[in-house]
């Protein structure tokens, strides 16, 4: 039972650290796009 | 605003759960053939309701964006469908090792199992297609196609313990007049079921940011390229 519990929390976790490491992954991307598009010539 | 939404349902459902986990595993007696194993249908059920009605959801929006051409039903559809993937993931791992205590084996063949397999297979593809084409309004009606494709699977999957003489179980709540439960185990499927919902609604809503993150990069580098 607790192998059931287990696995239902362990796909959940990975899920959310996923989700995690994708939002920074495009917060940096925003950040790198937006001073290209404001300062072109750097 | 959207960051206190998430703060108060989060509490709320970490509450809720918390609270369910005290009935499930202190209050209520083991089942008589199945032993302590039971249990996890409190996390199996739910699971794969929230996953089967979010792909139902996910075609809807599908279906919108169709009509519409809104890309923000897309991003919804998409949002929606990848979350109802994670919980259809849990109902799978669940059943599967229910299915290792009570039958023997870690899987069966049969018609319920295989079509959730199949439905999940597709859903899977419907994230990996979405990887794989770059252009936007061509992205958003390929999958509006699958999901579609994939929810009527996920309609033969919910079904098909009813149709057919599957070695899974036949239903066993009330409002699918299985009655093959006692009401006091019941009732903590519907709230974890509630708990569940609402983490999954926190999910959906940071996969929405993130969809409109990605949308703005793209609008961006549309620009800087136009520069």
């Amino acid at each position: 039972m607790l192998l059931g519990l287990g696995a239902a929390w362990l796909i959940m976790f990975i899920y959310v650290v996923l989700i995690m490491l994708r939002e920074r992954k495009l917060r940096k991307e925003l950040d790198r796009v937006r001073r290209m598009v404001e300062n072109p010539n750097k | 605003m959207r960051e206190k939404i998430i703060i108060g349902l989060a509490i709320f459902a970490a509450g809720l759960l918390a609270w369910n986990m005290n009935t499930i595993f202190t209050q209520l007696p083991d089942e008589l053939n199945q032993g302590a194993i039971y249990r996890i249908i409190y996390f199996h059920v739910p699971a794969n309701i929230l996953g089967m009605s979010g792909f139902g959801l996910g075609m809807l929006l599908s279906i919108g964006y169709l009509v519409t051409k809104d890309l923000r039903y897309d991003a919804l559809a998409a949002s929606v469908t990848e979350v109802s993937l994670v919980f259809a993931s849990i109902g799978l791992a669940t059943g599967s090792i229910w299915a290792r205590i009570i039958w023997g084996v870690w899987w069966a063949w049969d018609y319920r199992l295989t079509s959730w397999l199949v439905c999940w297979l597709i859903f899977g593809g419907y994230l990996m297609l979405r990887r794989a084409v770059d252009e936007p309004i061509q992205r958003a009606r390929f999958a509006a196609v699958v999901s579609v494709l994939g929810t009527v699977n996920a309609y033969i999957s919910y079904k098909s313990i009813e149709w057919w003489n599957t070695q899974h179980p036949q239903p066993v709540l009330s409002i699918r007049n299985g009655g093959g439960m006692a009401p006091g185990m019941e009732a903590p499927i519907w709230w974890n079921l509630l708990a569940l919902a609402c983490f999954s609604a926190i999910l959906v809503m940071v996969r929405m940011r993130q969809e409109a993150f990605a949308r703005e990069i793209d609008t961006l580098r549309r620009m800087a390229h136009a520069q």
